[in-house]
Formats: structure tokens, sequence, C-alpha cells
């Protein structure tokens, strides 16, 4: 579950990500690990303008995982029943979609 | 079955011997999977290993026993760590840390020290470990994933709060202040508070507002009295101050 299957994490077609947990709840172990991956220092440096924030509850509410991208579209996961590896994989995927032509062009 | 030449039946050299073994059959590595011989099958099949049959698969009940591991010595000199510093410390606040750069790291360090607060790091297996025995079993939630803790003797919110706003990567989850296990709303509202002092004051000047209104109600009334009668006193002295002017002025 640490490593995915690609190392980076490419935040290019990322407006905004909002990670919102309960630390006293039981099932956040993937909210926090997701926000490990995407908010460490090398995903950030793949755009500057992305923000990632964390926010902490205290009202035993589900862990939610709001994703904004730059086109307007939203992508909400809820990270009660979720393993962290699943939810980077759904992310990734959506991301590669928006932007292949980018990536594309930075492989060749 | 290899054919061996012998040196004694070649008297000479390069004569070929009248009758010479071939091998015949496969040899011993083959591309394709050799038959095994009766014997050895007989011998695998009546070997062969049969597992004792279980009632319920293997993930189907949680284990009975518990797998419990000795702590070695490590562990238990962190435990006393440990034990050291929530006697010591009266804050304890615990922070997730998702990235941050040994230089970014050391800047929150210098900046915290100066307040007098200090960053620990320990593993979160011997941490949990710890506090589900003492009494802080719930704080024992807190330590997945990477996290920092912060430790200080004095309750210096509002400095880790502004500190901690400067670093982005750093979520608060929740500290033990005053042993009391408190949230991140409740930290800031932690903040909030007035000092002791301040505190105090108010409650006395609370408690003390009823009594001194009910003296007062009692006093009300001899001290108009005594006002009514100071008046009148004044009157009476005026008129005959009053009234002895004009008498001395005619009589000069």
């Amino acid at each position: 579950m640490a490593a995915p299957s690609k190392a980076t994490v490419v935040l290019k077609a990322v407006k905004k990500i909002t990670v919102q947990f309960c630390p006293f709840e039981s099932n956040v172990r993937s909210t926090r690990e997701f926000l490990n991956l995407v908010g460490s220092e090398k995903a950030r440096a793949t755009n500057m303008n992305c923000e990632v924030i964390p926010v902490v509850k205290h009202d035993k509410s589900e862990p939610v995982v709001d994703i904004t991208y730059v086109d307007g579209e939203k992508l909400l996961m809820k990270g009660a029943n979720l393993t962290s590896s699943e939810m980077l994989s759904a992310f990734q995927s959506r991301c590669v979609a928006k932007d292949p032509q980018a990536k594309v062009g930075e492989k060749k | 079955m290899a054919a061996t030449l012998c040196s004694k039946l070649l008297p000479k050299q390069g004569w070929l011997p009248l009758t010479q073994s071939v091998r015949h059959g496969s040899k011993a590595v083959t591309r394709h999977r050799k038959p095994l011989h009766i014997q050895k099958q007989k011998l695998l099949a009546v070997t062969q290993y049969i597992p004792p049959a279980r009632e319920f698969p293997p993930g189907a009940y949680p284990s009975q026993t518990k797998h419990v591991q000795e702590d070695n010595d490590l562990t238990l000199l962190m435990k006393r760590e440990l034990k050291k510093l929530f006697e010591d410390c009266k804050m304890i606040a615990v922070v997730q840390n998702s990235s941050s750069s040994a230089e970014d790291m050391m800047t929150l360090r210098h900046r915290l020290y100066k307040h007098n607060i200090t960053v620990k790091f320990f593993p979160n297996k011997v941490v949990r470990s710890f506090l589900s025995d003492s009494i802080y079993c719930n704080m024992g939630l807190l330590f997945v994933g990477p996290t920092v803790m912060f430790v200080s003797k004095e309750p210096k919110v509002k400095e880790m709060l502004t500190t901690l706003r400067g670093s982005p990567q750093m979520t608060l989850l929740g500290a033990c202040i005053d042993n009391t296990l408190l949230s991140a709303q409740g930290i800031v509202s932690y903040s909030k508070l007035p000092s002791m002092t301040v505190i105090q004051g108010e409650v006395v000047s609370g408690l003390s507002m009823l009594t001194s209104h009910t003296a007062y109600l009692l006093q009300r009334h001899p001290a108009h009295l005594s006002q009514l009668l100071q008046q009148y006193i004044k009157q009476q002295s005026s008129d005959g101050s009053a009234e002895a002017a004009p008498k001395a002025e005619e009589a000069t």
C-alpha cells in the first residue's frame, strides 16, 4: 500500500485538493496516507499553483477528499472504505485522461 | 550408461574398441518432462503430503491468542523517555507533516525552540503500545502515519499556532494539555482563553456582585434618611445665616 504504480504524482491538471478527516476515528488511515502522497514535495513541485488543504474536524464525519480540476470538474472520494492505492489510482487515471497531451509531450 | 574407454583395452593409441555401448533413451536433462521410473512413481504416490482438514478458512475468525512481542531494550528505553515526557510536559501536541524538507524542519524547530517547544520523533508502534497501557489510551488513534510530537512545559498554544500557520504542510491533529485531550478546534478555543488571573478576577467580581447588591438594598433607607437630614440641616443653616446677614446689614 506504500508504493503506487507510478512513483510521482503529477498535479498539473489539478486546481485544489481538500482533504477532510477526523483524526480520532479509526477509518482515516487511507485518507491520511493519500494526503501524504499528494502533499509531498515532489507532487507540489509539479504544480505550484495547486493548493493542498487539509481540514481537521472532530464531528465523527467520514473522511472525504475533494479534488477540483482546472477545467472545473470535481472528484469526490469518500475514504472510509477505500485504500490509499485505490484512491491514488482513481485520481491519477483521471489526471492522465485530462492531460494526456502534456504528458506525452513531456515524455517525448 | 556412458561409454567409458579404458586405457587397458586400447593398447595402442587411436584404436577404437570392438564394442561400444551407445546411449539409448533420453539423457538426464531433457527438454520434455521425462517419465518417472515406476519405483519412483510409486514412492511419490505413497509419501504424498495430505494437509490436515480445516473446519473454517484461515481468515474467517480472529486468532484467539494474540502474538505479544516482548519489548526489546530500545523500546523500553523509548517508553521510559515517553513516560518522563508525559510527566514533565504540560502540553503535548500531535502534528502530521505530509512532507517537509530538512530546511523547513530546521526553521520550524528553530522558531519553536524560541518559545521553549521541542520537537520529538518516536516510532508509532512504541507510542501506541505505551499509550494503551497508560491513561492516555484515546490518544493512540492519532498516531497513524508520519507524525511528529511537539512538547513543552508551558502550554504556549498561541505561539505554536502562529508558527504552524507559517508552514502549510503541518496539520495539527490534537493535543493533550494539562491531561485533557483536545481536538483541533479545542486547541484554537483554548488559545483564545484569557489568562488565569483575569478569569479569577471575573469570577470573584461576579460572586461579590450579588452580596454587594444585597448590602446596598439593606442600607438604602438609612442612607436616604441621613441624606435628607443633612440636606435639612444645610438648609436651616443657610436660612439662619441668610437671616443673620440682612439683620447685620440692617443693624449697621
